[in-house]
């Protein structure tokens, strides 16, 4: 009994249990309805494009990792995260290059350089996301994307008819049970509005989203788009297919939530979360994108450092904070 | 170990245990063959010690290293000192322990009798080391101005329940040992806290009771004094700073018991939580080896077993059974090696879990940024490190498993550091 070795360490002898791994791993299995979804609508190529964006993600990380002769972090499936996101954020014919450089840029240059996991000041999938859409944006033509392809609805970008032909012409186009059950055009993973409403809803249950960012954003939607569709219907679409089509569910839930970019504190959370859409619609309605969420998201990255400066004050602290 | 709910869409709430509805007096441990006490002074070889190695003592006997120390401990049994040596804490902070081989057949006359006065001078002198640790040393001193006492009946940390089990058993020695604090001190206020729960099974009489919720950490001291007392601790301040002082119930059972039988006490009452969870109520001599009560229950410590001296939260570890039962020890836990959770070095991935746990309010994601950069003053000028009130909760649900509470306290231990240096 004297010779053994006691582990010593500091207080608190607990922990709850949770970890990195069993965060990621609850967010890849949220967004698999969506994804799944997705692969069956797009068929084979969707499948491909999904498995190389996760498996290339992950292996930047690893080369990254060997070559900063760093500890290996693949495990914690970050990149797994951000390549699964990537890869359902692209359309399903996307070539193999436009993935590879994708990722390269999502976790090399959006997380790794600046430190990996909790350092990156931008959401690395939207990085990349705003790599290739600037470089390409041919690529991001889902109308054309789908040239070649049977659908049994109508095969028209949603965001893009709407932009280009206003709001009444495409008013009889997206009824707004196809738009949530996933008959329309877009993304592998963009597209089944209900799966990925179901994936954000385990998460926020779970409690590894925060809730104020994804209700606050979702609100942003609905109050600006109905703003701007009040003002003229004619033009603007209204908030429903502004909230079920493009990447907007896509961004409440996954994009906007991303930890490391976000603010933490109640009331930032708000109003990054409604800024953001508000942004998003802004974009759409009149910027020159058909869809700014992968723009707006970045932008509101940008300010969530400064948001998150409005906290409440520390017990027994005088003066002012921050 | 309380795991992370499947759906934790608020922050979990850890709640404080009840002491058991039967209460039994708790198990005594007889007197081992050797003792170590513990005294808060840093051996310097350059002085004569007045201690040295087969000294013969008497129980209750004072125990100073030189003859301008303050510090003191009082032997807890008739004997001789065996061995003292250097013995440093979890924050290299040094102190001496002692070692007291107990003479087999104690005399009458090998206890020194106390000439009993109630005076806070007096008891500053002899009483500093009761069980329960009570602090005389706050008390006596002139410059610090205390103006409300409070017995502390509800526990501070999760599993514990000494204190109440001391405050339901020997009510009626809390009373009278209050009254010769009262009369010690001259401080007219006196509050006791107890469990909302037990309030009811238990009657103070005169004293003002406060009622403590059941989820941790409301019975801390910040926490009383802010939700009970109307006192906000400024940051950086101890609750004395305040004019409040904190005091163990047992240690007025110990004040009451010195004064009825003019001798000083020793028996020490704390809770054993085994690895099953099982709580056991031991009544052991100050000095005696965990060992030895481990070995009274069967309870075998394995190879990479941890030790809890305190609470799961607040405590801390020991790296030997050996470790002597202390004045101010309420609980003991052993933990089994394969439930001790892991800790990484990953960096903070701001989650925000502990934002919204903190009771406090400090945004924990930013403070630990700058603590793992060694940026003390400006953690604590701008990231409010000094408001913590160590209640550990940040690092219970840290996704990342960063050690923050022992950032904390290391950030705070190297900040007071940096001031008196300066």
């Amino acid at each position: 009994m004297t010779t053994n070795k006691l582990t010593v360490s500091h207080a608190p002898f607990w922990h709850d249990g949770d970890s990195l791994f069993q965060m990621n791993l609850n967010i890849l299995l949220a967004l698999l309805p969506a994804a799944i979804f997705g692969i069956i609508q797009f068929g084979a190529p969707a499948l491909g494009v999904v498995a190389l964006s996760i498996s290339t993600a992950m292996l930047w990380e690893l080369i990254m990792n060997l070559m900063s002769k760093k500890p290996l972090t693949v495990g914690d499936l970050d990149s797994a995260v951000i390549g699964m996101i990537f890869g359902i954020m692209l359309p399903a014919t996307a070539p193999f290059w436009l993935v590879v450089v994708g990722t390269f840029v999502a976790v090399v240059i959006g997380k790794m350089i600046f430190g990996g996991i909790g350092a990156n000041p931008f959401n690395p999938a939207l990085i990349g996301m705003s790599f290739l859409m600037l470089s390409w944006r041919v690529m991001f033509d889902f109308d054309a994307a789908y040239v070649n392809y049977d659908f049994g609805f109508t095969a028209l970008a949603p965001l893009a008819a709407l932009k280009f032909q206003g709001a009444a012409a495409v008013a009889d186009l997206f009824p707004t049970g196809d738009l949530i059950m996933g008959k329309q055009v877009g993304a592998i993973g963009s597209t089944f509005g209900l799966g990925i409403i179901l994936g954000g809803i385990y998460l926020i249950l779970r409690g590894y989203i925060r809730w104020e960012i994804s209700i606050s954003f979702i609100l942003g939607i609905i109050v600006t788009a109905f703003c701007f569709n009040m003002a003229n219907p004619q033009v603007y679409g209204g908030p429903v297919i502004h909230l079920f089509s493009g990447y907007t569910l896509l961004g409440a839930f996954f994009l906007a939530t991303e930890n490391s970019s976000s603010p933490v504190n109640i009331i930032p959370m708000f109003i990054y979360g409604f800024s953001a859409a508000a942004m998003i619609i802004l974009m759409r309605n009149i910027g020159v994108y058909e869809d700014g969420t992968v723009l707006a998201i970045l932008l509101l990255n940008l300010v969530s450092p400064l948001v998150d400066n409005i906290r409440p004050k520390a017990l027994g602290k005088a003066g002012n904070n921050a | 170990m309380i795991k992370r709910s499947f759906f934790s869409l608020n922050q979990p709430r850890l709640f404080y245990d009840l002491v058991e509805p039967d209460l039994k007096e708790p198990e005594s441990i007889p007197l081992p063959a050797s003792l170590s006490v513990l005294l808060s002074e840093e051996i310097d070889s350059t002085k004569q010690a007045l201690i040295k190695k087969g000294d013969a003592v008497k129980k209750g006997e004072k125990l100073r290293l030189y003859d301008d120390s303050t510090a003191y401990t009082t032997s807890p049994v008739a004997g001789t000192i065996n061995l003292f040596d250097t013995y440093s804490d979890d924050f290299g902070k040094i102190a001496t322990f002692i070692v007291i081989k107990p003479d087999p057949n104690p005399s009458e006359a090998d206890t020194i009798k106390l000439d009993t006065i109630e005076d806070i001078g007096f008891a500053d002198q002899f009483l500093r080391k009761l069980p329960g640790s009570p602090p005389f040393e706050v008390l006596a001193n002139d410059r610090i101005k205390i103006s409300t006492i409070v017995i502390t009946c509800a526990d501070t940390d999760l599993l514990s329940t000494t204190n109440q089990f001391v405050g339901l058993m020997y009510t009626d020695e809390i009373k009278a040992g209050a009254k010769i604090l009262k009369a010690m001190t001259r401080i007219p206020k006196i509050c006791i806290t107890i469990p909302e729960a037990l309030r009811t099974r238990v009657n103070f009489d005169s004293i003002q009771v406060i009622e403590t919720g059941n989820s941790y950490p409301s019975t801390l001291p910040a926490m009383i004094m802010k939700d009970h007392l109307n006192i906000v601790l400024p940051a950086g301040q101890t609750p004395e700073d305040k004019g409040v002082c904190f005091i163990r119930a047992e240690a007025l059972v110990s004040l009451a018991r010195v004064y009825k039988t003019k001798e000083s006490v020793f028996d020490k009452i704390l809770t054993l939580i085994g690895k099953d969870g099982t709580r056991h109520r031991v009544r052991a001599t100050i000095g005696t080896p965990l060992s030895k009560i481990f070995s009274r229950f069967n309870i075998h410590v394995n190879e990479q077993d941890r030790i809890i001296i305190g609470g799961p939260m607040r405590g801390f570890a020991t790296f030997t059974v050996h470790h002597p039962v202390l004045a101010d020890m309420d609980t003991v836990i052993i933990q089994d090696r394969d439930i001790i959770p892991q800790l990484s070095d990953y960096p903070c991935i701001n989650c925000g879990n502990c934002i919204r746990i903190c009771p406090v309010n400090i945004p924990v994601n930013l403070l630990v940024r700058y603590l793992e950069a060694n940026q003390y003053e400006e953690a604590a000028d701008r990231f409010d490190l000094e408001s913590c009130i160590e209640c550990g909760l940040c690092a219970y649900v840290c996704t990342a498993r960063i050690p923050l509470y022992q950032y904390i306290r290391l950030g705070k231990h190297e900040l007071l550091t940096l001031r008196a240096d300066a």
